[in-house]
């Protein structure tokens, strides 16, 4: 198959033969600086890359869809915790479940497929040779939690939020694959208090105006928006809860030779949504992982990922927990 | 009982810690002459003690309001147990002594552990015994600060 | 505000049933011609109808989870601006604009127990509110002041509330029911008025004064939280050395992308702050979230995405 003698040899050939891992990642920086800043934009509007593209589909759905799901279940096997459904969310979970499904048999006709008539649903998922009849807003109709089945079907994490006295409350989730946080430490806290622990972003306005927007957001409409840190390893499951069992690969990984394959860049793109019938928003994270290595076979990243690690002020760079090992990935990165 | 009997706008007070007024029985209303009776005086934020401020709010009706003082680990405790009550922030008043004592969550066994003092940066969990470093991320419905363990990243 | 900017992304539906509720208001519903179903929307929704000259603003009935139809009641007015009337000729198999459904009045998910206070026609997002109420196993209870014989989708209420349904046709009884359930009800309580503007003060002073806080009070505005179209303008670009017209309900960078003037940009909702164009002259009338007090009040910045012209003409360093 493809080797590195070839995309050396011929770059301009090389996105002819990049598998679609690479071809299909949201790589989220336009420059050689990263601040943050209220980036929302509407949602499946396309986005071309140095690569490629991606954005034409809310649900994203790619080879490694049971795999994730997999570990999904696996995860929720040994923590429940992440599994949150304050009881006044109830209707919104459904709302989500009746939401997403058609979209999703909409944007993946060869494998899913949804019918509803007044409640009586019939959703149909060949990737899992699922065939289910189940009556929307009955829980006992489906075969889990509601939450938990609507978690089994698409790779994203979500959150559901409550809007009242003027703010938006983080009040429902099934979050498998956080970033370095902690749903059942965060529910049913405000979207303000959620975003405490993020530097910068409070004296810059930067949350207060997001949650007035979502806040100001119709019945049905769909924005968007990419956030990004680093892992070491496949690792999806980079919760709070699990932070020592993975904790000691941020040190490990510094002097490691295999820093290339092991030190990922984390992209979630993230969905924000409101519901049309609880009138909730609705929060997906999708999470991308690609290796330094695999950046690296397309110049134009390979060159700008060092740039913003080198050039990320260290407040944020501390944040993300990429303090021990930035300098050396973006040494590596910029040697190319 | 007719709907009459309680007039809406009263307000409960619930004491916690030295307020706490030892001779004060529940449920007595209030200002006596001179003397300051609280609706609820009791010591510490428990699972018993919180209970019996639900019990209080839970034959409420709308029109109350609440007053919670003492120190600030156990009324934001308390807080959180009238907000599962269906009680919002706008009926509540919080007075608050502040002496540095804080409820840790350990992220990793879910355990609350109690801690005697605010500049201490790390605490041993009374759950998995881990050392957890203590932030500020505060949970209201969990009345607690985030732990989380404190050398994990340390090379063992 | 134009019509077609508020229509725009809206329905065209076929008037399926013409029910007269009581001798002046009639209930009107609405289906896809093709028969497919409609979008849900929150209860205590409304839809802009395009009708006779005008567009009008009215709840929505049904609950909102699955709709394959979009109801609503309709009060003549003699002295209204003729909407009401035009309304009243509907007939089967009319066609008429509508917009989405939006949500402006939407039912407290966190509330033990929901307390509906309608007055006369304003019954109607009232009794949107108690039917999701009844389809999601949630308490509610209604006062329902009306006049005699003037009663409309009474039948609906008794089946829906039985026992927690108050009916009143004079204020003596009204002001009775409201303020036993003002004071009686448990802690969780939510209330929501809809009615003529004197009926919603005066309950809401009642409440306010039996110690109900802000929080729990819920009136139905009709105002929408959307932009409106705004005034047209025109804007000379220095730099190109052109000039763009923004016509109502076209945004100035949607006219500047017209014109072959792009700029960056990113949310097009005025929270991002990518389109921000430097103005030489004239007064911007800002419309984002994104410039802070003074910033705006500077008038040297816009965000050309949402925000517009208080002045007939604005010069930009485009
Ligand atoms: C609507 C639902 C949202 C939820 C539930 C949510 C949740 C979170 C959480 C849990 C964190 C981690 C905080 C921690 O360290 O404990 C976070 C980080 C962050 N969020 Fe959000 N968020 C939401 C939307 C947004 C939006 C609309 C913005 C727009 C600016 C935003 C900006 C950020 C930023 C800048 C960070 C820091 C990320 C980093 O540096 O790794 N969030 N968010
Ligand atoms: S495009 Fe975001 S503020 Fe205008």
């Amino acid at each position: 198959m493809s080797t590195n003698l070839i995309d050396h040899a011929i770059p301009q050939e090389a996105a002819t033969i990049l598998p679609e891992r690479i071809t299909r990642f949201p790589f989220p920086f336009s420059a050689d600086s990263y601040r943050y800043s209220t980036n929302i934009e509407p949602a499946l509007k396309p986005v071309s890359t140095e690569a490629g593209g991606w954005g034409t589909r809310l649900l994203d759905i790619d080879e490694h869809y049971l795999q994730e799901l997999g570990e999904r279940a696996a995860v929720l096997q040994r923590d429940p915790s992440r599994l949150q459904v304050l009881p006044h969310m109830r209707p919104a979970v459904w709302d989500a479940i009746t939401t997403l499904l058609p979209i999703m048999a909409d944007e993946h006709p060869e494998t899913m497929s949804f019918e509803r008539k007044g409640d009586s649903c019939r959703w149909q998922n060949r990737l899992h040779n699922l065939d289910l009849e189940f009556t929307a807003g009955v829980d006992a109709s489906l075969p889990a939690e509601p939450l938990l089945f609507l978690g089994s079907q698409i790779q994203d994490d979500i959150a559901l939020l409550d809007q009242r006295e003027n703010a938006l409350w983080l009040d429902a989730g099934l979050v498998t694959f956080a970033a370095d946080w902690s749903l059942g430490f965060d529910v049913g806290m405000k979207f303000l208090e959620v975003h405490g622990p993020v530097p910068r972003v409070h004296d810059e306005q930067i949350i207060t105006r997001a949650q007035q927007f979502l806040m100001n957001l119709q019945p049905g409409e769909k924005y968007r928006r990419t956030n990004w840190t680093m892992t070491v390893g496949r690792r999806l499951d980079t919760s709070t809860e699990t932070y020592p069992e993975w904790a000691q690969d941020r040190s490990a990984v510094v002097t490691d030779p295999a820093l290339p394959d092991r030190l990922h860049l984390r992209v979630e793109v993230q969905h924000l949504i409101r519901l049309p019938h609880s009138g909730a928003i609705l929060f997906l994270v999708r999470t991308h992982l690609l290796s330094l290595a695999d950046i690296a076979r397309v110049p134009a990243w390979r060159e700008r990922l060092g740039r913003v690690l080198a050039e990320l002020p260290p407040d944020m760079a501390g944040y993300k927990g990429i303090s021990r090992y930035r300098e050396a990935a973006s040494a590596w990165l910029l040697a190319g | 009982m007719g709907p009459m009997s309680t007039p809406p706008s009263r307000t409960i007070y619930a004491t916690f810690g030295a307020e706490a007024h030892s001779g004060a029985g529940p449920e007595t209303g209030h200002q006596s002459g001179t003397e300051f009776r609280p609706d609820l005086a009791v010591g510490q934020a428990s699972p018993d003690s919180l209970k019996r401020l639900k019990d209080v709010l839970n034959q409420a009706y709308v029109g109350v309001r609440l007053v919670i003082a003492g120190p600030s680990a156990d009324i934001l405790a308390a807080r959180a147990a009238a907000a599962e009550c269906g009680m919002v922030e706008e009926e509540m008043t919080l007075l608050h002594r502040v002496d540095g004592h804080r409820r840790v969550f350990c992220a990793h066994c879910r355990a609350t552990t109690s801690m005697p003092e605010a500049s201490a940066h790390e605490i041993g969990c009374s759950g998995c015994a881990t050392v957890l470093s203590v932030s500020e991320h505060f949970s209201r419905r969990l009345a607690a600060h985030l732990g989380y363990a404190a050398h994990a990243e340390e090379a063992a | 505000m134009t019509a077609t900017a508020l229509l725009a992304g809206g329905l065209k539906l076929q008037v399926a049933e013409v029910t007269a509720q009581t001798p002046s208001i009639t209930s009107i519903t609405f289906t896809d011609p093709a028969g497919g179903p409609l979008p849900a929307y929150v209860p205590g929704s409304h839809l802009l109808v395009q009708c006779g000259d005008g567009v009008n603003a009215y709840s929505l009935t049904g609950s909102g989870r699955s709709p394959s139809d979009y109801s609503v009641s309709v009060l003549r007015v003699a002295s209204g601006a003729g909407g009401s009337a035009a309304m009243h000729r509907l007939r089967a198999g009319d066609r008429v604009l509508v917009s989405r459904p939006r949500s402006a009045f939407t039912p407290m998910a966190t509330a033990r127990h929901h307390l509906l206070i309608a007055g006369g026609i304003g019954v109607t997002p009232m009794l949107s509110h108690a039917r999701a109420a009844a389809e999601w196993g949630m308490a509610a209870t209604m006062i329902y002041m009306y006049r005699p014989a003037e009663g409309a989708h009474v039948p609906e209420l008794r089946e829906l509330l039985d026992t927690r349904l108050v009916e009143c046709t004079d204020r003596g009884s009204f002001r009775q029911a409201l303020a036993e359930k003002l004071s009686s009800q448990r802690l969780g309580t939510h209330l929501y008025v809809c009615g003529p503007a004197a009926f919603m003060e005066s309950v809401l002073a009642s409440a306010r004064e039996l110690g109900w806080p802000e929080t729990r009070l819920h009136s139905e505005p009709f105002g929408t939280p959307e932009l409106d179209a705004g005034q047209p303008f025109r804007a000379k670009l220095t730099r190109s050395g052109i000039q763009v017209e923004i016509p109502a309900g076209v945004s100035l960078l949607e006219a500047l992308e017209g014109a072959d003037v792009g700029v960056p940009n990113m949310c097009r909702k005025g929270v991002c702050g990518e389109c921000s164009v430097a103005v030489l002259r004239g007064t911007p009338q800002h419309r984002d979230l994104y410039l802070s007090e003074d910033q705006k009040a500077s008038g040297r910045t816009m965000m050309c995405c949402v925000s517009r012209s208080l002045d007939q003409e604005l010069e930009l360093d485009l």
